[in-house]
């Protein structure tokens, strides 16, 4: 009775769903990039990485400029720019792709983390950094509950719910996005009627580090509004299960990032309840287990998702 | 649809300039010379015959004018004009237009979506209504019936291979390729496909055709241009020339072109299949109460149109696809619930359909593939362990017995030919003295050589008493090999006859579904049958059809 | 040759890697031969140091075995870190409530014990994927944060966090007779706790590969991950080739678990520095192979213990590391590159040889 009391309070508290979208928000960037990149044949399990050079670039332009859309620009940038690494390994030197995703994701970490060394070692990072503004909506504010969830998000939390459908949108409605699909289940035919499977690959790819380093902008210009060494502690990883759980699609794929963020959300609620918080942190973890097991059944990635390219092959 | 196009007799226009010439292709994949200063001379509006064995060099050069591979050395001239072909986009802008062997259609998108693929209508977003409608007319201009919101992989290869052509004719290709495209076709739709070829040459179009069926050579083509080993071997006019002239051309030296058996011995029973049902991949009926008894030295053909059954026949005996009622008696024993490895301790062999996925571990080596299916039992396990002298052993044994090459137990499979990759097939299915053998497209890519030796190892295990159930959509395959036929059609056997008394356009119609009560089809009849097969997919249940 | 090929790409990756780290630590205003002695230095300058390095390395060698494993399965097992989690709590509680038990007898049920219950934990993912074909790189990855938070949960609050905690997230101390035995007796060299787990580490390797070359399983589970559909035709049950090999994995990994919490003798909270997740780089720079993955966990174990000696020496950052081996990785995985550069050299049949 008691456990069923705790958690009436606790699902009853905004805060609870205002922290499901909050930590929704950079996971659904990220899953989104992966749906991207995925969808062009190109398989990335380096949204980790990317997201952290996001959030250190971040911090790093932040500090130097007090200027928000610098420090933005700056982080959505450098996730394309290793991305590109990503692309080239990928699609011109056949690399295995999650040899070198992985390769990325521990240079990341690597990078971030010596730089952090180099210019913030006795310090940590400055406090005055700029911060990503909220969005404080004036009518939806004042009424109760709904209010205290969406009255005053983050505006990139708004940013990654808007990218549901755009994505959507781009990848299932544009031209540019039906030679995408084609390419990332049949590059062959793609080709043979002039469709350039290379640049589709590398449009994807670049696109899928934009995503990821606004996803990471995010974590370190407004959620902990700092960095630290290796901060986004399997957030990529986290998305790549989003992507896969959502089927390479990107409203599946936001679907699950909402799964996790709920988790998350739940977890930091419960604190203080007396009530495991270790083991409730476990559930979003067994529940895609189960679901994955039980009803999601088997995901079927694009046909050639993970195949190099060869021309005239 | 045979009514939409009418039987044109293409008039030859004589013409000055050629329109196409490709002159010195050279193209070398490491040592191999693929083509070796290779001419090609076609004319406007003619249906042109590129022929040859495989590795001859035809798909190659067909590449090349295509874009996808660029040659070392030679040139290509249109209408006079010397082109660079850079990539496919190139070819297209040059009107040239490819309906490849292998479809390069997106299984997961519509027809249109295909046909527009790269030149969609609309701006930034695809205006999905004008390519269903662009898609829907220039289907009806040509007589090509296809629905363009069907999905792909629901689609019949025969309409499959439709709206290849329209992605081309979409494209306002004026030189059409077509790559082996008869391959996945029956009788009945390899001769729909030349009208339409000839209703296109008659509106203006020029048409080139890759295959290594001299019999379609002789039935279409006004020309004929001979590869062998890269090389031009000939270029001959069809009404001039035999097949038998062009076949010495293709191979060197003149071949046989019937395989030579003598009267079966029929035995004891070795397999029989009681009332056998299963399901499709998309779980739908796909065997729908198959009877067949194959007896001790008799090979039993099973002809049919590629999607009725046949690769769920063979899986279904093999144990890799379940039954879902019915019985498979091996040597008199029902094993319709054993497990694979158990059939195969029962003398059960299985040539599958598709050696590279299926036959082979490709980057296992030789020895490794020689054991496979055997690899937990003595010799070749013993205590647990892996008794490498036995496998060695084996694979030396069988090496020279079938003589693949190169002759080392080492070498990976993927590094074989085809023709090598299918012995390393043959031999191990052979090897364990198997009482059944279930061979599906066993000389399916081959060369003309390669098919010879594997036809011989076929009928010289009949004699020796080996019961054989052979599946090939080549109806001279079947032909020439079985001692009956069975023709297969939506999961039912429709006719078993032995093969001496068989009728090739009565096989041809049974397999596009036509009954006969007596007498001769009618053409009507014909033309329903093709129109029902090209309308239903494969694997449609057979049982709710019969309902239509 | 064909020995010399299959080390000629991680041996070249290395010597471009240390030469684009070289350039990024000028880059950032240090001197890269100081940073790099000091590491050479801190990894094998002394025995100790030698010891320690080995230290370092045994984890990372028998996570990437699990990794590897089920990699020849042709599953991709990323939550190699969760199973040396299950793996460390089980040999840990098994060893405090026996703790009672002499040496011996003790020391292999706790053995069996990590490797049970590593083997378990990726045996779940291996069971999901053959019954429902639930994608493994899921199911290991969301298996391990679930066993990092179990671990969480045990050492902060639940039934192994000892009476007299004091707040910290960790074990009662594992018994002194459950200790391996060190190799190298103080007398020879005092403090060294490089212990008989190195013994183990190499009977694994070889355990590793009799599985995989020398047994009718090995054939068949390299079958199933090389062509699944060729081994169902073999005869192979498939589903069950799954099972067997993440369980083998996962015993591999539940070992890796084991062994730091018996340098430490005792079971905290973070006592993995991310072994799972650097195991994934040990088995692909180590090509899979059991003699490739001991010599990429020593190369990697190295560059992890000389890190602090370089950090505290040439203050440069410890993290250099971590960008080392992703370009040794990296290189790796772009072969094609390597081979480019082998043809520039003049090794043409080196560089066809490495292909």
């Amino acid at each position: 009775m008691d456990i069923v009391n705790t958690f009436a309070t606790i699902l009853a508290r905004p805060d609870l769903w205002a922290g499901t979208l909050r930590f929704a928000a950079p996971l659904t960037l990220a899953a989104l990039g992966g749906v991207i990149s995925e969808r062009s044949g190109v398989v990335n399990i380096a949204m980790e990485g990317m997201m952290l050079v996001g959030a250190f670039f971040a911090v790093l332009v932040g500090a130097a400029t007090h200027d928000i859309v610098l420090a933005t620009l700056a982080s959505v940038l450098c996730g394309g720019l290793i991305a590109t690494f990503h692309g080239v390994a990928s699609i011109h030197l056949r690399a295995n792709q999650i040899v070198s995703g992985m390769a990325i994701n521990l240079f990341a970490l690597g990078l971030t983390s010596f730089l952090m060394f180099r210019f913030y070692a006795t310090s940590g990072t400055p406090s005055d950094i700029p911060a990503l503004p909220d969005v404080n909506i004036p009518v939806i504010n004042s009424i109760p509950f709904v209010g205290a969830v969406i009255g005053d998000l983050n505006s990139i939390v708004w940013v990654s719910i808007l990218a549901v459908p755009v994505t959507w949108w781009f990848l299932f409605r544009t031209r540019i996005g039906l030679r995408i699909r084609a390419v990332g289940e049949h590059p062959r035919a793609a080709d043979t009627l002039g469709v350039s499977v290379f640049r589709m690959r590398y449009l994807c790819v670049i696109l899928s580090g934009l995503f990821s380093g606004l996803g990471g902008a995010y974590l370190a210009l407004s959620v902990a509004h700092s960095f630290s060494d290796n901060m986004t502690s399997g957030a990529g990883f986290i998305a790549l299960a989003a992507m896969i759980f959502g089927k390479w699609h990107p409203v599946g794929a936001f679907l699950a990032c909402l799964l996790f963020g709920f988790g998350q959300s739940l977890g930091i609620n419960l604190q203080g309840t007396g009530f495991p918080d270790q083991l409730v942190a476990a559930t979003p973890y067994v529940l895609t287990v189960v679901a994955l097991a039980g009803f999601v059944g088997r995901a079927v990635a694009p046909a050639a998702d993970g195949v190099p390219y060869e021309v005239g092959e | 649809m045979t009514a939409l196009v009418s039987p044109v007799v293409p008039e030859t226009i004589p013409s000055a300039t050629p329109y196409l010439q490709m002159r010195g292709i050279t193209k070398a994949f490491g040592t191999l010379l693929a083509n070796d200063h290779v001419d090609l001379t076609v004319r406007d509006r003619e249906i042109h015959a590129v022929v040859g064995e495989n590795g001859a060099g035809k798909t190659t050069l067909m590449n090349i004018l295509y874009g996808l591979i660029h040659p070392d050395s030679g040139e290509i001239v249109i209408d006079g004009s010397p082109v660079r072909i850079r990539g496919p986009r190139d070819a297209i802008a040059v009107g040239i237009g490819m309906v490849h062997q292998h479809f390069q259609l997106v299984p997961v998108m519509t027809v249109a979506e295909n046909v527009v693929l790269g030149q969609e209508p609309g701006g930034i977003v695809v205006d999905r209504r004008a390519a269903v409608r662009q898609v829907g007319e220039l289907s009806e201009r040509f007589g090509l019936v296809v629905d363009p919101t069907a999905r792909v992989e629901t689609l019949p290869v025969g309409v499959q291979q439709r709206v290849e052509l329209l992605k081309i004719l979409y494209r306002g290709s004026r030189l059409l390729v077509f790559d082996e495209p008869t391959a996945v076709l029956t009788p009945q739709e390899t001769d729909e496909l030349f009208e339409i070829l000839r209703g296109l040459v008659a509106g203006g179009k020029t048409v080139i055709l890759i295959t290594h069926k001299l019999n379609e050579v002789m039935a279409i083509s006004e020309r004929v241009t001979v590869l062998r080993q890269g090389r031009n071997a000939g270029e001959l006019e069809t009404a001039k020339t035999s097949p038998a002239e062009i076949a010495r051309a293709m191979v060197g030296r003149e071949v046989l072109l019937r395989v030579e058996r003598d009267e079966a011995h029929i035995g004891e029973e070795r397999l029989r299949l009681d009332g056998l049902k299963a399901n499709s991949d998309r779980q739908l009926p796909a065997l729908d109460g198959i009877d067949l008894t194959i007896r001790s030295g008799e090979i039993v053909g099973i002809a049919g149109v590629s999607g009725n059954g046949q690769l769920e026949l063979a899986e279904v005996i093999a144990g890799l696809r379940p039954v879902t009622d019915g019985h498979v008696f091996l040597g008199g024993e029902d094993v319709a619930h054993q497990t694979t490895a158990e059939r195969r301790v029962h003398g059960l062999a299985y040539i599958p359909e598709d050696r590279q996925a299926r036959g082979l571990v490709l980057p296992f080596d030789v020895k490794d593939n020689l054991i496979l299916g055997s690899q937990s039992r003595p010799p070749f396990a013993q205590r647990g362990q892996r008794n490498s002298d036995a496998v060695d052993e084996r694979a030396k044994e069988l090496i020279q017995r079938y003589d693949i090459r190169p002759p080392d137990p080492e070498a990976p499979a993927q590094s074989l030919s085809g023709g090598n990759q299918q012995k390393v097939v043959v031999a191990r299915e052979l090897a364990e003295n198997p009482k059944v053998l279930v061979a599906a497209e066993p000389a399916r890519g081959l060369d003309v050589g390669a098919t010879e030796f594997i036809h011989r190892q076929l009928i010289e295990q009949r004699d020796h008493g080996l019961a054989i159930l052979l599946i090939s959509s080549e109806l001279d395959e079947i032909f020439s090999l079985s001692d009956s036929i069975a023709v297969i059609y939506r999961g039912h056997i429709v006719e078993v006859v032995p093969s001496a008394a068989a009728d090739r356009e009565r096989i041809g119609l049974l397999m596009a579904g036509g009954t006969i009560e007596g007498g001769t089809p009618s053409a009507s009849q014909v033309a329903q049958a093709a129109a029902a097969l090209a309308n239903e997919p494969p694997g449609t249940p057979p049982v709710e059809s019969a309902h239509q | 040759m064909r020995m010399l090929a299959a080390g000629i790409t991680p041996v070249l990756a290395v010597v471009l890697a240390i030469i684009v780290g070289g350039i990024v630590v000028l880059a950032s205003g240090s001197n890269p031969i100081t940073a790099y002695e000091s590491m050479l230095v801190g990894a094998v300058g002394s025995p100790f140091d030698i010891s320690e390095t080995f230290i370092s390395s045994i984890p990372l060698i028998l996570a990437a075995y699990a990794v590897s494993f089920a990699f020849r399965s042709g599953l991709f097992n990323i939550g190699a870190e969760g199973q040396l989690y299950m793996g460390a709590i089980a040999a840990t509680w098994v060893a405090t409530t026996l703790s009672d038990w002499p040496g011996l007898p003790l020391i292999i049920v706790c053995i069996v014990a990590a490797m049970a219950a590593g083997g378990a934990w990726a045996g779940i993912a291996g069971w999901l994927k053959a019954k429902t074909g639930a994608h493994e790189v899921i199911t290991t990855m969301m298996l391990s944060y679930v066993a990092i938070d179990i671990s969480h949960w045990l050492l902060e609050a639940g039934p192994m966090t000892p009476a007299n905690a004091f707040g910290t997230p960790e074990s009662g101390p594992i018994p002194p007779q459950a200790a391996f035995p060190v190799i190298l007796p103080s007398w020879i060299l005092p403090n060294a706790r490089l212990n008989a787990s190195l013994f183990l580490t190499i009977l694994a390797g070889l355990v590793f590969a009799w599985i995989l070359w020398r047994t009718p399983l090995g054939y068949e589970i390299r079958a199933v991950g090389l062509n699944a559909k060729a081994a169902a035709y073999g005869g192979i049950n498939v589903a069950r080739r799954l099972v067997i090999a993440m369980v083998i994995a996962g015993a591999f990994a539940g070992l890796a678990g084991m062994v730091p919490v018996w340098v430490q003798m005792r079971l905290y909270d973070s006592f993995s520095p991310g072994y799972g997740y650097e195991a994934i780089a040990v088995a692909l720079v180590g090509k899979n192979s059991a003699i490739g993955i001991f010599l990429a966990g020593l190369l990697y174990g190295a560059m992890i213990h000389g890190a602090v000696a370089m950090q505290a020496n040439a203050n440069i950052s410890g993290f250099l590391v971590q960008i080392l081996q992703a370009l040794v990785l990296f290189f790796v995985g772009a072969e094609v590159l390597i081979r480019w550069f082998l043809r520039r050299g003049g090794f043409r049949a080196l560089a066809e040889a490495a292909s």
